[in-house]
């Protein structure tokens, strides 16, 4: 069938995808984004919505100040969705927290909160603990069983699904090339680009994008680029939508701009299984009202498992290829914090030369060559 | 919690029931759950109660409904609990166990089954047409529940819009009762009868009596002197604060206005299909009743291990199918535990598969001459689509071509993320994606059904973590 070409090929349309094609778009590249049909399983429709920057880069600074940056940007990012395609996804930053319902738990995050701020450059979150009177000050609904918690002036949150739309929306107005059914069979080096295999046709472009969620650990070694990921499911509950009750977005708790509350979110590593363990919805519906009592009451109406992509580290992967260079692999499991970034930053330095050497830290050789198979 | 019961029956209507007592019969424990707070489903609803309270209304809610009372009567030795609402059917365990999950009265319970029946039926095809979302605006369906159930009794200008036998039915109906029926707004499209006669002949050998019954209620409509307009389109509803009138277009194409008080839509029913979804079985697009039925064998097994499916929630086929379609899956159950032989089951599956092969002659016939008209799938924009969230359809048409399908189009709107999780919209978002890009619905797919099928409160779902670490 038709073979097209462009300069960028963006494999995966979900918020990462969407972000990078976005950017690059932006600064002027023709672009062309391959995503699967309805079913495909995607991250991007699972999302929680917090633009969260506590407790994020433990163990890699690079990562937490790319997080505040990234926080820091939302509102640019957020204003350009707004100004030029009328989509409010909904952005507030009122500062976040995370209570802690045990001492147990209070000496665990205090410990954290110390131990970050001593790893250089992390100072910047402004993360702090606050007493159980702090907290409920910022939140009236708190419940008795709640010690303290973390607070953090830079959290915050988003519609998630409304910033995938809105970025959707600036890849038609940009004149993006959005491919919907269009699975990815094989990617290869082709001249001084690349040949992209689909079950429509092959597509040819001068730069790939590998941002195909868990796809990318079938897709990197096609270009010389190891992806070392892992699903990791997260359950989320939502209720219908109530009279406001919380200001401030927590950890595992944010009430929508819609008035829904969001009950979020375990973690178990079970493959690519989205079906729901009653025994963990269950244990969340009990914390969330251990933290906000009067939720008891309220009826949730979905609650739907997605997979978050896990590198072996938790952090971001991107990368060039060194052995195909113009193909380029970003993944990460915070595609709604890093949208910012993604967008205005790190797609238009695709770009450019040096992509590794300013992106050094989250390079996958870190992970050692064991892994690099 | 403890072992597993044999059987989990969803649902007691006429497959439910049936089901129950043919698996009782062959020695099984089977467990019925339903919703409602009496047994007998839609067809029957409240009919045990009606039998013996109000004995006078039987007589003209006819013979076929009292009919219920006897297929109640039969299932009474079988564990059933009313009021109880199943929300959650888990994965099946390696021996097949799956754990269906129900609330009753606020309170949440769990309960393991070798096998799980859904027979839960069809629902009421949403006519998403502007102003239906005002009140006064039900549903025919609706109306002849509240009259079983409630014995409310509709009342100033009754306006029944659409096609169908449940229709005729309920005009039967609402005449013996006296109820007068102001108009009745027939949106069967021209030619159908000439398009159905195709497969009268195999519906007259299939199920004669049930045509014979059909014609009996085309001829009570005439003689009602109920006015009938033929061939409607353009179906609208106009009123402040409630229905007040209903505009249409008239056979000549002439545009009508008609006073109303109260409409009821029909465009035929549709399988439910939140539990066939919920558990991941395969669906097929069914473009005669333009809706997706579940893939079913004969005995009514779906590709999800361990689920059945009986009744109209495996294809419209009506009460008679409903009750074959019981006794087959609860035969398949009972020889798969070793309760009967295959020659066995197969000698007591003859009746019930021949009556279904009957059923289904009589809906090929009925498909063609009552077809969802085409408007369905192309509602005005000014319509709300998505009643939950209130999404009309131009917001949908602005999303539709570059949607892959109506969970894309869920994300992107909210369409479908209410409380009632797209039973209201589902299809019409598929339609109209599946239009708008020039594919099948089979390709579009359906929405993604997830746990709780029915809202429960946080406490009713955390009241299970201390019973499920304890």
């Amino acid at each position: 069938m038709s073979t097209a070409a462009c300069d960028v090929l963006v494999i995966g349309g979900g918020l990462v995808g969407a972000a990078v094609a976005w950017g690059v778009a932006r600064a002027g590249a023709t672009v062309c984004v391959l995503d699967e049909g309805d079913d495909a399983i995607r991250a991007s429709r699972g999302n929680f919505g917090l633009v969260w920057v506590q407790g994020k880069g433990d163990g890699m600074p690079d990562y937490a100040a790319w997080t505040r940056d990234s926080a820091g940007r939302w509102l640019e990012l957020a204003a350009i969705i707004g100004e030029q395609d009328g989509i409010d996804v909904a952005l507030r930053q009122p500062g976040g927290l995370e209570p802690c319902i045990s001492e147990a738990e209070w000496v665990e995050r205090e410990l954290q909160v110390r131990r970050m701020h001593n790893q250089p450059g992390v100072g910047g979150n402004d993360v702090r603990m606050i007493s159980a009177a702090e907290a409920r000050e910022l939140e009236p609904a708190l419940g008795p069983e709640v010690v303290g918690a973390s607070y953090c002036p830079h959290d915050g949150h988003v519609n998630p699904l409304f910033l995938l739309r809105g970025l959707h929306a600036g890849l038609a107005r940009h004149g993006v090339d959005h491919r919907l059914d269009h699975w990815v069979e094989s990617v290869r080096p082709d001249g001084d680009g690349f040949a992209v295999r689909t079950a429509h046709g092959t597509l040819r472009a001068g730069r790939v994008v590998l941002a195909a969620g868990l796809g990318n650990v079938r897709l990197g070694p096609l270009v010389g680029l190891d992806v070392p990921t892992e699903a990791e499911r997260g359950h989320i509950l939502v209720t219908e939508r109530l009279d406001p009750v919380l200001s401030h977005p927590m950890g595992r708790l944010r009430q929508t701009e819609e008035g829904t509350v969001m009950i979020g979110a375990s973690a178990d590593r079970v493959g690519l299984d989205t079906s729901l363990d009653l025994a963990t919805a269950a244990a969340l519906a009990a914390r969330a009202r251990r933290v906000v009592p009067a939720l008891g009451r309220a009826r949730l109406v979905r609650s739907w498992a997605a997979l978050r992509i896990m590198s072996p580290d938790g952090f971001p992967i991107y990368a060039e290829s060194e052995n195909h260079p113009g193909a380029f692999v970003v993944t990460c499991h915070s595609g709604v914090t890093l949208a910012a970034v993604h967008a205005l930053y790190l797609a238009p330095s695709m770009l450019q030369p040096g992509f590794n050497d300013r992106y050094a830290a989250f390079h996958p050789r870190r992970f050692g060559g064991a892994e690099a198979a | 919690m403890s072992g597993a019961r044999d059987l989990v029956i969803i649902g007691a209507g006429p497959a439910g029931l049936a089901a129950g007592a043919e698996a009782r019969a062959h020695g099984l424990d089977p467990l019925i759950l339903d919703e409602q707070p009496e047994p007998g489903g839609q067809i029957y609803r409240s009919v045990a109660r009606v039998a013996q309270q109000r004995p006078a209304d039987l007589a003209f809610l006819g013979a076929d409904y009292a009919h219920g009372a006897e297929l109640v009567a039969a299932a009474t030795e079988v564990e059933r609990r009313q009021g109880a609402t199943v929300w959650q059917i888990g994965s099946a365990g390696r021996d097949g166990v799956r754990e269906v999950v129900w609330s009753a009265a606020g309170t949440a319970h769990r309960v393991r089954a070798g096998a799980v029946l859904i027979a839960s039926g069809a629902m009421e095809r949403p006519v998403p047409i502007r102003g239906w979302t005002l009140p006064g605006v039900t549903t025919v369906g609706a109306l002849q529940v509240a009259l079983k159930q409630a014995a409310i009794y509709p009342a100033g200008r009754v306006v029944l819009a659409g096609q169908g036998p449940l229709l005729l039915l309920l005009v039967a109906q609402l005449a013996a009762a006296r109820i007068p029926v102001a108009a009745v707004l027939d949106t069967q499209p021209p030619g159908r009868a000439s398009a159905a006669a195709w497969h009268l002949p195999m519906a007259m050998v299939g199920a004669a009596d049930t045509l014979l019954k059909g014609l009996a209620l085309l001829r009570r409509r005439s003689t009602s002197g109920v006015p009938v307009w033929r061939h409607v389109t353009g179906l609208r509803v106009a009123g402040e604060g409630r229905v007040q009138m209903v505009r249409f277009r008239d056979n000549s194409g002439r545009e009508v206005a008609l006073n109303a008080d109260l409409l009821a839509l029909h465009e035929g029913v549709v399988p439910n299909p939140q539990l066939t979804r919920l558990v991941g079985a395969e669906h097929r697009w069914h473009p005669a009743q333009r809706c997706f039925h579940p893939v079913l064998d004969e005995w009514g097994e779906s590709t999800a291990k361990s689920v059945f499916v009986a009744g109209d929630g495996g294809g419209i086929l009506g009460a008679r199918a409903a009750v074959a379609g019981g006794r087959l899956a609860a035969l398949r159950v009972a020889e798969r535990q070793g309760r009967l032989v295959e020659s066995a089951r197969d000698l007591r599956a003859q009746p019930f598969l021949a009556r279904r092969w009957g059923e289904r002659a009589l809906r090929r016939f009925l498909d063609a001459l009552y077809p969802a008209p085409d408007w369905i799938a192309a509602p005005e924009d000014e319509a709300i689509i998505c009643r939950c969230e209130e999404i009309t359809a131009a917001d949908i048409r602005r999303i539709a071509g570059h949607a892959a399908g109506p969970n894309q189009a869920k994300a992107y709107l909210r369409c479908g993320m209410g409380p009632c999780q797209g039973r209201m919209c589902g299809l019409t978002v598929t339609e109209m994606i599946a239009r708008a890009r020039g594919v099948s619905p089979a390709v579009t797919g359906y929405l993604t059904i997830r746990p709780p099928i029915k809202p429960v409160t946080v406490d009713e779902l955390a009241s299970l973590a201390e019973e499920m670490t304890a």
